[in-house]
């Protein structure tokens, strides 16, 4: 699912650059970029994993609606119930 | 100027071909899904806009990512036309992801006994769906809050 993937990466990354600005440089051109962004790629993941999850439903959506790393978490979550 | 073109073309083509193309199928899903006494009704048909629903959806992030970038070259990002849609847009996702995806591949993983409700309830979330699509078209051409005067 490749879909998934990049949504969590970008969710995580795109918070943990928000967070890094908001300590540090506070540059309003990295807010405007990356706040919506991270907003798009948590709805993405969510999406993502529910296509994803074609048979039963298990806990792999509700883990999706965790911030920064519900991505990763439903990753694992199919990936455990595939393998 | 080129550049801004181009994001326009891919943003109003992958809004008609994507969005509409899942709008349409989340419409159409419950007149052919399996049930009780249907005339008409056909699994198969069912099972491709249920593919439709979910793919085309996929394929459509590409028009709010493309909205984003066109949004943040021309510095609009904090005008509240583009953030009511920005919400709008995500709420229809969440709609989709969370309630319509689920629910039609309920419909067809058992078709049930009959139950009329539960197709007439998929009906209505894509009415929801689609209106919500409708609103976001009315602010893109409106623009109410445009600092440059639509």
């Amino acid at each position: 699912m490749r879909l998934l993937r990049i949504a969590a990466a970008a969710e995580l990354s795109t918070l943990l650059v928000l967070l890094a600005n908001l300590l540090t440089v506070h540059a309003k051109a990295i807010t405007t970029l990356c706040g919506p962004l991270h907003g798009v790629s948590y709805v993405a993941v969510i999406a993502a994993t529910s296509l994803a999850s074609s048979t039963a439903p298990n806990g792999a959506l509700w883990r999706a609606f965790i911030p920064g790393i519900g991505g990763l978490l439903a990753q694992r979550a199919l990936g455990v119930r595939r393998g | 100027m080129l550049l801004e073109h181009v994001l326009l073309s891919v943003h109003v083509l992958g809004s008609i071909v994507f969005v509409g193309g899942s709008a349409v199928a989340t419409s159409l899903f419950p007149r052919y899904a399996p049930a009780a006494g249907g005339e008409g009704r056909s699994r198969d048909v069912a099972v491709a806009l249920h593919r439709i629903t979910g793919g085309y959806a996929a394929f459509g992030l590409i028009v709010p990512l493309v909205g984003m970038v066109m949004a943040g070259v021309q510095g609009r990002m904090g005008e509240i036309w583009i953030i009511v849609s920005m919400a709008l847009t995500a709420a229809a996702a969440l709609l989709l992801a969370t309630q319509i995806y689920p629910r039609q591949r309920q419909a067809l993983a058992d078709p049930g006994d009959g139950d009329p409700a539960r197709l007439r309830r998929l009906s209505m979330l894509a009415g929801f769906y689609n209106l919500t699509w409708a609103i976001v078209v009315v602010l893109m051409i409106a623009r109410p809050g445009s600092g440059a005067g639509a």
